[in-house]
């Protein structure tokens, strides 16, 4: 197996900022993954995670505010809407949707952070690689 | 019952009179329907006045070569006609112009949806290349009976082949081909009927019972077909590699993209600069793997497109006659469509009313596609969501 990679893609107000306080209480958590921050996550078009799997990441960790927390008040439900559709799709269409994974972290849960990084990381390795990786015909 | 009138006149030149006379008499200032085109090979729209009633005009063409709410969106996407407009549309030409109005792209004012039951229409490809005549007539006799049979995919599994939502359905089923019946849904359509000179006879009754009949039995018919096509089709995709397969013919040349009506946007994501890659990504991509296919991302602007219209999805098939290499596009978006409406029960073009589902939410809703606690922090953690 090679190196596995996930992409994440972090609201700045809440998850963001719920990395950055595990980075500065000094936890330690799986280095795997690559970490995009958004606004807001209701800013993830669902290409966005798409893409991410087609070009070979093995699996791709949105972040939001929990509900009613949101920054903007109410981004994350919307979030919340195009996940679904994006898991959906890749359901009807055989892609394997565990993974793609919307989870909730507050700013000041530093802590949680990791372990959801930590957590996913150990089920994408238990799924091993994505076979978009080698697959020449994408 | 002042919303249904019966109207004489013999099959297809008896519903064509029906636009003349409401043309001539003031009713509508404009007609928006299909005629045949100059060669007479194929049909095109047109937008026409009293004087300029065209003598092929026909209200409903064997092929459908413009989706029609790509045309109204071209009318009055910038603001609302000026002349008091009916546009004849197929049922799922109507749908798509429900949902686009709802996205804000043609706007209904001083406009009169005329529908009507649909029979179904020809691959575009078919009908070009064979006898127009024959396959004319073919379909003109099968108006009143349902019994037009194509190898269209969308009209093979079409289940709302009614003209439901229009301000005035025309509606042929179970009727004897002299005469058909109009009904009004609207305000606007009823002020339209009010003035058509057709009769209110009697047995207007049973002529609508014995629709209803007909149509309660082909709908459940159709719809019954419908899923078992689709569900058929779902074991031939499944899978990455299958469906790699069932695209690998795709020359991206993004027909399917402009010939579909929900997807409007003026740029296109999929052809925007935030998709363009640098030889170097390219080349980069390209040794990762030792070998890439060109142009890349292929699957991703079908999963992606997917993405952003399966949810207006009105399966009206416009995406497949519109493919040059025979993709069953239709079928697959209908596949997926199926599946993302039934996660926020929405039935796209059944009305006004219902919002978008990207425009709403609920605070308590899909709890089953996030995962927010890890198993040892589901305890510990304070952070209340409910």
């Amino acid at each position: 197996m090679n190196d596995i990679k996930i992409v994440a893609f972090l609201c700045n107000w809440c998850t963001y900022t719920a990395a950055d306080l595990a980075g500065t209480s000094r936890l330690k958590y799986e280095p795997e993954v690559r970490i995009i921050r958004l606004m807001c996550s209701s800013r993830i078009d669902p290409v966005f995670i798409l893409k991410a799997l087609m070009d070979g990441a093995d699996g791709v960790l949105v972040g939001g505010c929990a509900p009613g927390d949101c920054h903007y008040s109410k981004g994350n439900y919307y979030a919340r809407r195009k996940v679904a559709v994006a898991k959906t799709i890749a359901e009807s269409m055989g892609i394997n949707t565990e993974r793609i994974r919307l989870s909730w972290i507050p700013a000041s849960e530093g802590p949680l952070f990791a372990e959801v990084v930590n957590e996913f990381t150990e089920k994408i390795k238990e799924l091993g690689d994505n076979p978009t990786k080698n697959e020449v015909y994408l | 019952m002042d919303d249904i009138k019966w109207l004489q006149g013999k099959g297809k030149p008896g519903i064509k009179s029906f636009f003349q006379d409401i043309l001539t008499r003031g009713l509508i200032d404009t007609v928006l329907m299909p005629a045949k085109n100059k060669k007479g090979n194929s049909y095109a729209w047109f937008l026409m006045n009293k004087d300029g009633f065209l003598e092929t005009s026909d209200p409903i063409p064997p092929v459908m070569t413009i989706q029609g709410a790509n045309i109204l969106k071209n009318i009055t996407k910038k603001g609302e006609s000026w002349s008091k407009t009916a546009v004849v549309l197929r049922p799922c030409e109507l749908r798509a112009v429900i949902e686009l109005t709802k996205l804000e792209q043609i706007n209904l004012e001083n406009i009169i949806l005329i529908s009507f039951d649909c029979p179904g229409a020809y691959p575009l490809t078919q009908y070009i290349s064979g006898d127009q005549t024959s396959l004319d007539q073919k379909y003109d006799s099968s108006l009143y009976t349902a019994s037009f049979e194509t190898e269209r995919n969308a009209c093979i599994m079409c289940d709302k082949f009614t003209g439901q939502g229009a301000d005035i359905q025309l509606c042929f089923l179970g009727q004897s081909d002299d005469g058909f019946l109009i009904s009004a849904a609207s305000a606007k359509g009823k002020e339209l009927l009010k003035d058509v000179n057709g009769t209110n006879e009697e047995n207007l009754e049973i002529k609508t019972k014995k629709r209803d009949e007909l149509l309660g039995q082909l709908q459940k018919e159709k719809n019954e077909k419908r899923q078992v096509i689709l569900d058929r089709f779902k074991e031939t995709i499944y899978g990455t590699d299958n469906l790699l397969n069932v695209f690998s013919a795709c020359i991206n040349c993004h027909n399917c993209r402009r010939a579909c009506p929900i997807c409007f946007c003026s740029e296109c994501y999929f052809e925007s600069k935030a998709l363009y890659s640098e030889a170097d990504n390219q080349l980069n991509r390209a040794t990762r793997k030792n070998a890439l296919r060109m142009p890349s991302d292929l699957l991703l602007f079908h999963l992606g497109r997917m993405n952003h219209m399966s949810i207006s999805c009105v399966s009206c098939g416009a995406c497949e006659d519109a493919c040059p290499e025979n993709i069953p596009v239709s079928l697959l978006f209908s596949l997926v469509s199926r599946d993302t409406q039934a996660v926020f029960n929405y039935d796209p073009g059944h009305s006004l009313e219902e919002p978008l589902p990207f425009v709403v939410y609920k605070n308590e809703e899909l709890k089953e596609y996030e995962a927010h606690y890890t198993k040892r922090h589901q305890s510990a953690c304070n952070c209340n969501t409910k």
